[in-house]
């Protein structure tokens, strides 16, 4: 009988230790996976501020008159072009 | 249970019963016999506590600080931090590469081309095919260099003993999203395990108008042009308002993170006490700037392409805009000719020198008015072949005859200054003393500087020998001083001229300001300021000299501004009594880098609005080498001025312009592009203010 309670102990034992490895092991993947996530969002902050810094300069006097003007300039030749 | 069963559990058990026993020697061994300290081969020994096994896994990384932000005195961004990462490499060579080095180039090539690829991974990338190109080249030749592939043998296995792991620089600056998952992609893939791609937290430097801002705002790296290099520019320094010490970053933040087995980052914690960012708040209005650049470049564009000479051609300009009450500059701005980048070219406004000319005749006579050395009243008689001229002028046998543009008779000084008159100058000149002349030219700071702190600043002033006391007192009243009395023998900024006719409009002490005030961890602190403005011009000098000043500008018969009059007119604008200035026009001979003497024309002016009390003081020089003599600074210097002059009339009758910033509660003025906040990492660019665009 002793035996038996040693040897089911000892399976217990392994068991746990099974048990415990998993549980790290997945705990390892949790944890990548939330690292991995906050990556993403730092790299989506980045991206986020520089379109913020992209779009203010993009809408500068100076870049819009530059944009008009490619504008009059196309729909002129555009006009020229039905014209003849 | 058998006997030989029993045997059988008992050996198994008793040889787990020696897994304790084995781990309490090792224990014991470890503990006792190496006495808490564990000898490692080729390192220092590993103190065996409970400490060390914490910092094992617990780990910090120091995150740079941003520089700041600079802004203008409405608190639109000039210049800011923006995130980003950079991404560094550890590589080892893989093992199947290290067994046949035929395998390893052709591996290194594959991965210089897959980082490269990586990094222009963003369609939206301008130039994307160059870039790549550079990057390629880049990273081929930091890694080749690094393994120093040129001494490897073709074939054959890695040399034993050479160092088969890099570390290097990938790129700096990185914040695209599509590169850098581009670049994560590599990261201990498939086909490359070996290789480990680290990001570092840095900034970017950002300046949302940087083609108004290059040269007063600097940057933080300066260029030199490589000819033939595909870089064309190399970094050197900082310059500008970048240079200032408030802005160079201070220790950076810490922020803790825990690191598994094989070193990987986990659990990162917040950032520790980041440093609050600076805020310089500059007195540049960036509106007014934005004017600046575009009359002076226009200027000098039109110049070139009107005229079709290459000899015609401005070799550089500068105009500067000042707040008269607070000597702040609003205003400045720099051109060059030869398609040169404002990056890597002087900034003209403090950088070039020039002999002014007759925009210094204003000066001399205040000052030979101030210290009653002429009356207002008191005529001169310039004619060149007249008497006086004779008396005074030609006696002291000075080798150059004193020239005027045109003819001029008797003129009082309000006269000679109408007429821009050089004899009359020169009579006036040579009222004043050697000591006199001294004191005036630190009186209106010529060749001092401008005490704004910008690097590499043009001093100028004059040749030591002009008071040495070798020379005689004929000989320096021959040539000094009547040289000095139309701004001769002696060269200058635009900025110290600005200050010159500042200190005539305030106070021999009035000095510019570029900086208002700085913002640190929250609190104002306003830039010092002199306590006073010196000793000011007594009214009536004042006064006299600014409506001859505001006579310039008119049809009057001899005004040397009445060309810009008459400029203006057809464009609908009556300037006289509205905006004063003084014209000058200047040629000197000048060796250049090959030796050989050029004659350099300057066409200067400087003006005033409004004309009786003035508000605002703008300075503005076009320099060109040889080329026709009619380069007249009433032509080609004084409408741009004059334009940039009209536009701060217009913006303060809109109420645009502000005389006095919009303050918080502290002084600050507000901003809408948000410097990195106290993490670093929260807040939107622009997000929640809308930025003064105007």
């Amino acid at each position: 009988m002793r035996w038996m309670i040693a040897g089911l102990l000892f399976a217990l034992a392994v068991t746990l230790a099974i048990a415990t490895a998993a549980v790290r092991a997945d705990n390892v993947r949790a944890r990548r996976e939330l690292e991995g996530r906050y990556r993403g969002v730092w790299d989506q902050i980045i991206e986020f501020k520089r379109l913020s810094v992209q779009q203010l300069e993009s809408v500068s006097p100076d870049e819009l008159a530059r944009l008009q003007w490619r504008w009059l300039q196309r729909e002129t030749g555009r006009r020229e072009e039905r014209l003849q | 249970m058998k006997s030989g069963e029993l045997k059988r559990v008992r050996f198994a058990f008793g040889l787990l019963g020696l897994v304790p026993v084995f781990l309490a020697g090792w224990f014991g061994y470890v503990q006792v016999a190496q006495a808490g300290r564990l000898q490692r081969p080729g390192r220092a020994a590993l103190p065996l506590s409970a400490e060390v096994a914490d910092n094992y896994a617990k780990r910090s990384e120091e995150l740079p600080a941003p520089r700041g932000s600079i802004l203008d005195r409405n608190g639109a961004t000039l210049a800011a931090d923006c995130e980003a990462y950079e991404v560094r490499a550890r590589v080892r060579v893989p093992s199947t590469k290290r067994k046949d080095l035929s395998l390893f180039r052709p591996w290194l090539e594959r991965l210089a081309d897959n980082l490269a690829m990586a990094l222009v991974a963003d369609p939206e990338l301008p130039e994307r095919s160059r870039m790549y190109a550079r990057y390629r080249e880049r990273l081929r030749r930091v890694m080749w260099t690094g393994w120093g592939v040129d001494s490897l043998p073709q074939r054959g296995a890695w040399p034993a003993g050479r160092r088969d792991i890099l570390d290097f620089l990938v790129a700096g600056g990185v914040d695209r999203r599509r590169v850098l998952d581009a670049l994560d992609s590599h990261d201990q893939s498939k086909a490359y395990p070996t290789l480990h791609l680290q990001r570092l937290h840095s900034f970017k430097r950002v300046y949302p108008e940087r083609d108004l801002t290059y040269g007063i705002v600097g940057h933080t790296e300066s260029y030199e042009a490589a000819p033939g290099s595909a870089a064309p520019f190399r970094t050197v320094g900082v310059c500008g308002l970048e240079s200032f010490a408030a802005l160079a970053p201070d220790s950076g933040a810490v922020r803790r993170f825990l690191a598994d087995g094989r070193h990987r980052a986990y659990f990162l914690a917040p950032v520790q006490s980041p440093p609050a960012p600076a805020r310089l708040h500059s007195t540049l209005d960036l509106e007014l700037q934005r004017v600046c650049v575009r009359e002076l470049a226009q200027q000098c564009e039109a110049g070139m392409s009107l005229r079709g000479s290459p000899d015609d051609k401005p070799v550089w300009g500068a105009m500067a805009l000042l707040e008269v009450e607070s000597g702040d500059v609003l205003a400045a701005a720099s051109w060059r000719s030869g398609g040169v980048h404002p990056k890597g070219a002087a900034f003209a406004p403090y950088q070039s020198r020039f002999e002014p000319g007759s925009i210094v005749k204003p000066l001399v006579v205040a000052y030979a008015l101030e210290v009653g050395a002429v009356g207002w009243d008191d005529a001169f008689d310039c004619a060149p072949n007249g008497a006086m001229y004779g008396r005074v002028i030609r006696s002291l046998g000075r080798r150059r005859a004193v020239k005027d543009d045109h003819d001029c008779g008797v003129l009082t000084p309000h006269g000679i200054l109408l007429n821009s008159s050089n004899i009359g100058a020169a009579m006036v000149g040579l009222r004043l003393s050697r000591e006199q002349w001294q004191d005036y030219m630190s009186t209106f700071g010529w060749g001092t500087s401008l005490g704004l702190r910008l690097p590499h600043e043009s001093l100028g002033g004059h040749p030591r020998r002009s008071f040495s006391p070798e020379i005689s007192e004929r000989g320096f009243r021959a040539n000094s001083a009547i040289s000095f009395s139309f701004g001769y023998e002696m060269t200058t900024t635009a900025l110290q001229v600005a200050r010159a006719y500042l200190r005539l409009l305030r106070g021999v002490d009035a000095e510019l300001h570029l900086v208002r005030g700085l913002e640190l961890d929250g609190k104002w602190h306003r830039a010092s300021r002199e306590d006073g403005v010196g000793r000011a011009f007594r009214p009536e000098v004042r006064g006299r000299v600014l409506a001859a000043m505001r006579d310039v500008i008119s049809d009057a018969e001899g005004a040397t501004g009445r060309t810009v009059v008459q400029r203006f007119r057809k464009e609908g604008t009556e300037l006289h009594g509205l905006v004063g200035g003084k014209t000058g026009t200047a040629f000197s001979p000048v060796r250049d880098a090959d030796g050989k003497t050029v004659t350099m024309r300057n066409a200067s002016f400087v003006g005033l609005l409004p004309a009786a009390e003035p508000k605002w003081l703008v300075v503005c020089v076009l320099q060109k080498k040889g080329g026709r003599a009619r380069f007249y600074g009433s032509s080609y210097a004084a409408p741009p001025a004059v334009r940039l002059l009209l536009r701060c009339l217009e913006l303060r009758g809109g109420g645009t312009l502000r005389q006095e910033p919009q303050v918080g509660p502290g002084g600050q003025t507000r901003t809408g592009l948000q410097s990195p906040d106290r993490t670093g990492w929260v807040e939107s660019v622009g997000a929640d203010e809308p930025r003064e665009t105007r």
